[in-house]
């Protein structure tokens, strides 16, 4: 019996032993290897589709940036003046409702077709026609080619936000006569009968500097560069961007399995060592917290003393530690890089006393709820803590704050709604202009889903209703800075801070900047 | 036996139908509205591009038609289309499936070599020094939270050490061997490709080895009581008295009457484990149905949801299936119960 034990015994430990042989004999990656075949870039996806006209989201942005040239492009993480792409120059009329662009000579697509004014106008239609998430860009506006090589964009109104919003990778221009081919279509209806986005998502048809080889929304989409691109090449032929959580990015940037990693939190940042270089810049992202205006959502958080008891009660240096190194406050809606920002002179300050006050006149205990999504991060940032904060700071001042998280799935659905009676939410610009940040008016898209109903503040909307048609670039600062000092005295929705974007990357890469308009510039890196 | 598995049949179909009607009724009533979920802020404001959604969705019809349709299709094999992925997802699952099927398979051969070989070791030295160690061992395999376990594996591992790549089933980039079984290991090999044969291995260890720490601690408690179990019986005090060797009475006596109800834990741990990668796949940025699954729950993709719910009741109903008919072979007893 002994002898069998023992033999039992040798049999586990040896297969034991055989497998801890077998991992340890695994190839490793040299660490030492200077050189990069395949840029590999980790980032958490929120990728749903290749096809231009129907992308609207970050990940994707990144992506199409690389694969399709737009009329006009943002460079060197500058987001204030658009620069030549496939317009090789630009004209406006005075009151802003007429642009025209001269399309550069000797661009080819990467199947060889030379791209002419036809596929501009071709590609936006599509976009309009397609209904997506990023059609919103062309209303009011409509596009027109009187030549092989000239593309008039017409306004219904003044709108001087139209050389920004045509830097949209979801305004890249696809090549018209393969996109046909693919089931593709311009014509109103697009959105019932274009049926190009599956070629699309297998095949790139653009003019950019990148090719996709393959296209995967959860796992890793992977891009070479574009032999007929027009533009100067890329430094990587090969780009593999995978999709991973910001912990495995971690582990993967400092073991060297990948070279940049996008989506890393200051605390993570912080434990880093080694061979790693680390950029921070502020994001235009605008984290932000709103009281319902609505009295059919809440009484207490649609009275002005529950906001002036919000505005005076939170202490924003203490929201904003919480954010992390290079973060900064937002003193305004529109994000510090952008015209117009406020800069901190007449910056609200924590006054407990006046805050403390303006809750008594509320009545005894004053209850809402905060409702934020639990499941959801930016920049390495989760809601959860900010809403604990503002819970405790609030709490400070005699009113009680119920957290009420969510998945982003549902609470998404509720602020929509305007449901909310308070909420704790963030912007992403959807173009490098501060026209963007009208959304946050009475009426308005955000203005609405904080109870702020047209009519509501007619100074602060007549300021909104003149900035939008000025053209003058000094009177618009001037407009938006008046739009947003009313619009902080209002006090619905309070701009909490910018956070702060870093990039990791390894130092055989060397640094890669956050770039304010597309995240990331694939094609910029190395240079 | 063929009646025996004509009946097992039966009441394994009756199951798979609850259980895409409970799937598809508690999905549908999900919080959340999956049209808008998918649309941006602006396009969300916009009832037009809202209704093109629904519509395109099927959202627009009601309840008990979207049903018929969804069964209908069914039948036809096509278990709609994912939103996250624009593909169908039938074609997801055959795509991240084997993924981790593959790593639940490796996961349950290291418990079952592991776990079962210490086990028999602890069980043949009860109560000695060894024993209790392997015990102490045993209870921290099952109680280490296993995302802990990942992430300190990943750091010593894939960080520090350098012994094994973190993330993905090859390198990042590499082009996948021709698909055959979808098992990276064993396509590799069938493709003759010894360097992808071993990135594979490569890739696939590490997040194994963490899946499996649980049930080696399970199976190794398991096979421990088994076997003592056995070995206190007659028949084994009658095949040592006719003067059998010790590895003859072991493998031919004892591990024979302590395999049926260890086959029972091996099987149902093997689906738990496939249905449960969730956060190992998460972790070690592992493209299995885990990954799929929560990404479908974060977007509402409600077929992929279903898809995932009905592919995972499979698999629970087909491991059962086979450990009631490996009971039936090992012991006949049982076929005639």
């Amino acid at each position: 019996m002994k002898r069998s034990a023992r033999l039992v015994g040798a049999a586990a430990v040896t297969a034991a032993a055989a497998l801890v042989f077998s991992a340890c004999s695994a190839p490793a990656d040299d660490a030492d290897a200077p050189a990069v075949e395949s840029l590999v870039i980790d980032k958490s996806f929120d990728l749903v589709t290749a096809d231009p006209a129907r992308m609207f989201e970050t990940t994707g942005g990144i992506v199409l940036h690389a694969v399709y040239d737009s009329l006009l492009t943002f460079a060197d993480g500058n987001a204030e003046e658009p620069l030549p792409s496939v317009a090789s120059e630009w004209e406006v009329n005075a009151d802003a409702t007429e642009y025209t662009f001269t399309i550069r000579d000797g661009i080819t697509f990467s199947d060889g077709t030379p791209l002419t004014a036809a596929d501009v106008v071709y590609s936006l239609d599509r976009v309009k026609n397609i209904q997506g998430n990023g059609s919103f860009l062309l209303d009011g506006l409509s596009v027109a080619s009187p030549d092989e090589s000239t593309v008039v964009i017409t306004s219904e109104t003044p709108n001087t936000a139209v050389p920004a919003i045509v830097t949209s990778p979801t305004l890249g221009i696809v090549n018209s006569a393969l996109v046909t081919e693919n089931g593709g279509t311009d014509a109103e209806g697009a959105a019932d009968s274009d049926t190009a986005e599956a070629f699309l998502n297998e095949t790139s048809a653009g003019s950019g500097p990148y090719m996709l080889e393959s296209f995967d929304t959860t796992t890793e989409t992977v891009l070479v560069a574009n032999p007929e691109y027009w533009g100067e090449a890329p430094v990587y032929d090969r780009v593999v961007l995978r999709n991973t959580t910001a912990e495995a990015q971690l582990m993967d940037i400092q073991s060297g399995t990948a070279h940049v990693a996008l989506d890393l939190g200051s605390d993570q940042i912080a434990g880093l060592s080694g061979d790693t270089i680390v950029s921070t810049s502020s994001s235009p992202t605008i984290f932000f917290l709103f009281a319902n205006a609505n009295s059919g959502v809440s009484e207490i958080t649609s009275s002005p003393d529950f906001r002036e008891a919000v505005k005076y009660g939170l202490d924003y240096d203490g929201i904003l530690e919480l954010a992390g190194e290079g973060a900064e406050r937002a003193y305004g809606i529109v994000p510090s890089s952008y015209l117009g920002a406020l800069g901190a002179d007449g910056a609200t300050e924590r006054d407990v006393e006046r805050a403390t006050a303006a809750a008594a006149k509320l009545g005894p205990n004053p209850t809402i709820n905060l409702e934020y999504a639990s499941d959801f991060s930016s920049n390495g940032l989760s809601m959860g803590p900010f809403a604990e904060r503002i819970a405790a700071q609030l709490a400070e001042v005699g009113i009680t704050v119920n957290l009420t998280p969510g998945p982003i799935a549902t609470t998404l659905e509720s602020y929509r709604a305007g449901t909310e009676q308070m909420g704790l939410w963030l912007w992403n610009p959807d173009y490098p202009d501060s026209a963007d940040y009208l959304a946050f008016g009475p009426g308005e898209i955000v203005g609405l889903r904080a109870g702020w109903a047209a009519g509501s503040d007619p100074e602060l909307e007549a300021v909104m209703a003149e900035v939008s048609t000025e053209t003058d670039a000094a009177t618009r600062e001037e407009l938006y800075q008046e739009f947003q000092k009313l619009h902080n005295e209002a006090g619905v929705i309070i701009p909490l801070f910018q956070p702060a974007a870093s990039v990791v990357s390894t130092s055989a890469v060397g640094e890669v900047l956050y770039d304010p308009v597309f995240s990331l510039d694939i094609a910029a890196i190395g240079r | 036996m063929a009646l025996f598995i004509a009946k097992r049949l039966g009441a394994a179909l009756l199951l798979v139908i609850g259980t895409v009607l409970v799937a598809f009724l508690l999905t549908a009533v999900l919080p959340g509205d999956a049209a808008t979920a998918r649309l941006g802020e602006r396009a969300a404001a916009d009832p037009a591009i809202v209704a093109a959604m629904r519509e395109s969705m099927g959202l627009d019809r009601p309840l008990y038609e979207q049903f018929a349709i969804y069964l209908g299709n069914l039948f036809q094999g096509d278990l709609g289309q994912s939103v996250q992925t624009s593909r169908a997802v039938l074609t997801d699952l055959q795509l991240f499936g084997p993924a981790s099927a593959e790593l639940a398979l490796t996961a349950t051969i290291i418990a079952v070599v592991v776990g079962g070989g210490l086990g028999i070791i602890a069980a043949l030295r009860a109560n000695r020094p060894i024993d209790n160690v392997l015990r102490a061992v045993s209870l921290g395999g099952v109680s280490v939270p296993i995302f802990w376990l990942a992430l300190i594996a990943t750091a010593i591992f894939s960080t520090q050490l350098r012994w094994f790549p973190s993330s993905g089933r090859l390198d990042a980039g590499a082009i996948p061997p021709p698909r055959v079984t979808g098992f990276y290991t064993i396509d590799s090999l069938l493709a003759g490709n010894l360097p992808l044969f071993a990135e594979a291995v490569g890739h696939l260890i590490l997040p194994a080895i963490v899946l499996s720490a649980p049930m080696v601690g399970l199976l190794m408690r398991f096979t421990r009581a088994s076997v003592l179990d056995v070995l206190g019986q007659e028949y084994i005090r009658a095949a040592e008295a006719k003067g059998l060797s010790g590895p003859s009475v072991v493998f031919g006596h004892v591990l024979r009457g302590a395999l049926v109800p260890v086959i029972t834990v091996v099987g149902t741990a093997f689906a738990s484990l496939l249905a449960g990668t969730v956060l190992v796949e998460q972790i070690f940025a592992w493209p299995g149905i885990g990954s799929y699954a929560y990404r479908a729950a974060s977007t509402l993709d409600l077929s992929a949801i279903v898809g995932v719910t009905i592919f995972v009741a499979l698999i629970y109903i087909l491991v059962n299936l086979a450990t009631d008919i490996l009971y039936g072979i090992i012991d006949p007893r049982i076929r005639r119960a």
